[in-house]
């Protein structure tokens, strides 16, 4: 397994700096981005996270099969495409890992702030299993539509916090999310940005999550997307797991209803 | 057909109640409940947070979704952008373009990981993330307009310069609330640094006009 990795990383190191060479025409970088997408290494974190989600773990020495995604008790099937979602025995409204944190504390018996200190592994380590498990979990929404409904109150009140957040300006940047994903073709350097005011572009934010980071060496989550997005505004530390990131992740992937999930995704 | 319409009534009525009328909350209180989650989602030094606060023209240049300003909004952030200008001690606004060129191509500085910020003389000038720049230098951004031959096209007039240093200084007082920060007037850059690039973007010598 580690070797296979070892393997499919080099690869990917090498077309990376394919994708990193200047001079290349946006054409030239989509195609090298297709052949990577082709031969994801994500797909490896996928057995290793249904692994770690059906292992007996945890001060309780439990399994998370009875974590309870929105459709049932151990229901995966389809399970991601509705999320983030209001959860009765929470009153909150969760997203996929702030779900897993609640069973995993729950069920399990984890400690929260210890989870929640490993949940955004390192760069080219092998994954924290948070990371792991939302991937797995994920996966098996693939090939299903996104499908995110408003019902409960809190589910309203989240959207439109997260539309609110979105266009929210504040700091030395003067930055909200709407400076760099409000308009269509725009780049920062190199670096492509998801039009996230178009349907096609809220498209693509709630249907390729987890992805394969090529540069970190590790599958990324929602939850560490948006991270990064607040430091380059130069906003402070974003706590994990939050409802500032749960409703931000509730808008997107509401305006990004009916596509279709393919997991994991792969970011450059 | 009168008794059919009242039942149909009843029932719309008794669904209501079932599904507790969630709906979208309104302006007031969607901004209430998102602000409190904004201040409760960072962890950071009093300091620190103090970046997620609002003045009034973020407040005013935070319109959602294709609410427009209105023409007293946008007169108000261009005479508080006009007020936040201060010019160098020096008096001089063009300075020295290699040291601009450096700036205009620095994309880091006071970000913030675990608590800390990035440890580094001064703030970059972040232009090459959004701007177009020296012609044939391709690794530029393109949220922004092409900077490209700024100073051949324009001249290096007095009036050019001190459009150009107030224009960085706080973008606002041109154009209310477009994506460009304010660099000067939030404190990112300091005037020193703003005449370099000022030098940067209109001297003949600079790359930028080649």
């Amino acid at each position: 397994m580690v070797k296979v990795r070892g393997i499919s990383l080099t690869a990917c190191a090498t077309l990376c700096f394919t994708l990193a060479t200047p001079a290349l025409a946006q054409g030239d970088l989509s195609v090298g981005r297709k052949m990577l997408v082709e031969d994801n290494p994500g797909e490896l974190w996928i057995d290793q996270g249904k692994e770690i989600f059906y292992q007996k773990r945890g001060p309780k020495n439990v399994s998370l099969e009875q974590c309870d995604f929105g459709l049932g008790p151990g229901k995966l099937e389809g399970a991601a495409a509705r999320l983030p979602r209001y959860f009765a025995d929470t009153d909150r409204v969760e997203d996929l890992e702030t779900r897993l944190l609640t069973c995993m504390t729950r069920l399990q018996g984890f400690d929260r702030d210890a989870l929640i200190k490993t949940a955004i592994s390192a760069p080219a380590s092998r994954g924290s299993d948070i990371e792991a498990m939302a991937l797995y979990i994920t996966s098996r929404s693939n090939g299903m539509k996104v499908n995110v409904a408003l019902n409960h109150q809190k589910e309203y009140d989240m959207y439109k916090a997260g539309e609110y957040i979105f266009f929210r300006r504040s700091g030395q940047t003067d930055f909200g999310c709407v400076q760099c994903h409000g308009e269509p073709d725009k780049r920062i350097r190199l670096q492509d940005l998801v039009h996230m005011t178009s349907k096609a572009g809220a498209q693509e934010v709630a249907s390729t999550w987890p992805a394969y980071r090529g540069a970190h060496y590790v599958v990324r989550t929602m939850q560490w997307r948006l991270n990064d997005c607040v430091w380059q505004m130069r906003f402070p530390d974003l706590k994990y797991a939050t409802d500032y990131s749960i409703a931000l992740t509730t808008y997107l992937n509401r305006q990004g209803n009916d596509a279709v999930i393919q997991v994991p995704g792969f970011k450059r | 057909m009168k008794t059919t319409g009242i039942k149909w009534s009843v029932f719309a009525v008794a669904g209501l109640a079932v599904a507790g009328c969630a709906t979208y909350p309104d302006e007031a209180t969607t901004r209430q409940m998102a602000e409190k989650m904004v201040f409760e989602a960072f962890s950071a030094s009093p300091a620190h947070m103090k970046r997620l606060e609002q003045d009034r023209s973020q407040q005013i240049c935070s319109k959602i979704g294709d609410a427009k300003l209105t023409q007293a909004e946008a007169a108000e952030v261009v005479r508080l952008a006009r007020e936040s200008i201060k010019y160098p001690a020096s008096g001089k606004l063009v300075g020295d373009w290699k040291v601009g060129d450096k700036l205009a191509h620095d994309g880091a500085g006071d970000r913030i990981r675990n608590g800390k910020t990035e440890k580094r003389k001064e703030n970059g000038g972040l232009c090459q993330n959004c701007h177009a720049l020296a012609p044939g230098e391709i690794n530029v951004g393109n949220v922004g307009t092409s900077l490209t031959g700024y100073g051949k096209q324009r001249g290096n007039s007095e009036a050019i310069v001190k459009y150009t240093y107030e224009k960085i200084y706080n973008a606002w007082a041109v154009f209310p609330c477009s994506n460009m920060p304010r660099l000067g007037a939030t404190g990112h850059l300091t005037p020193e640094q703003i005449t370099h690039m000022v030098a940067y973007l209109l001297d003949p010598q600079s790359p930028i006009n080649k």
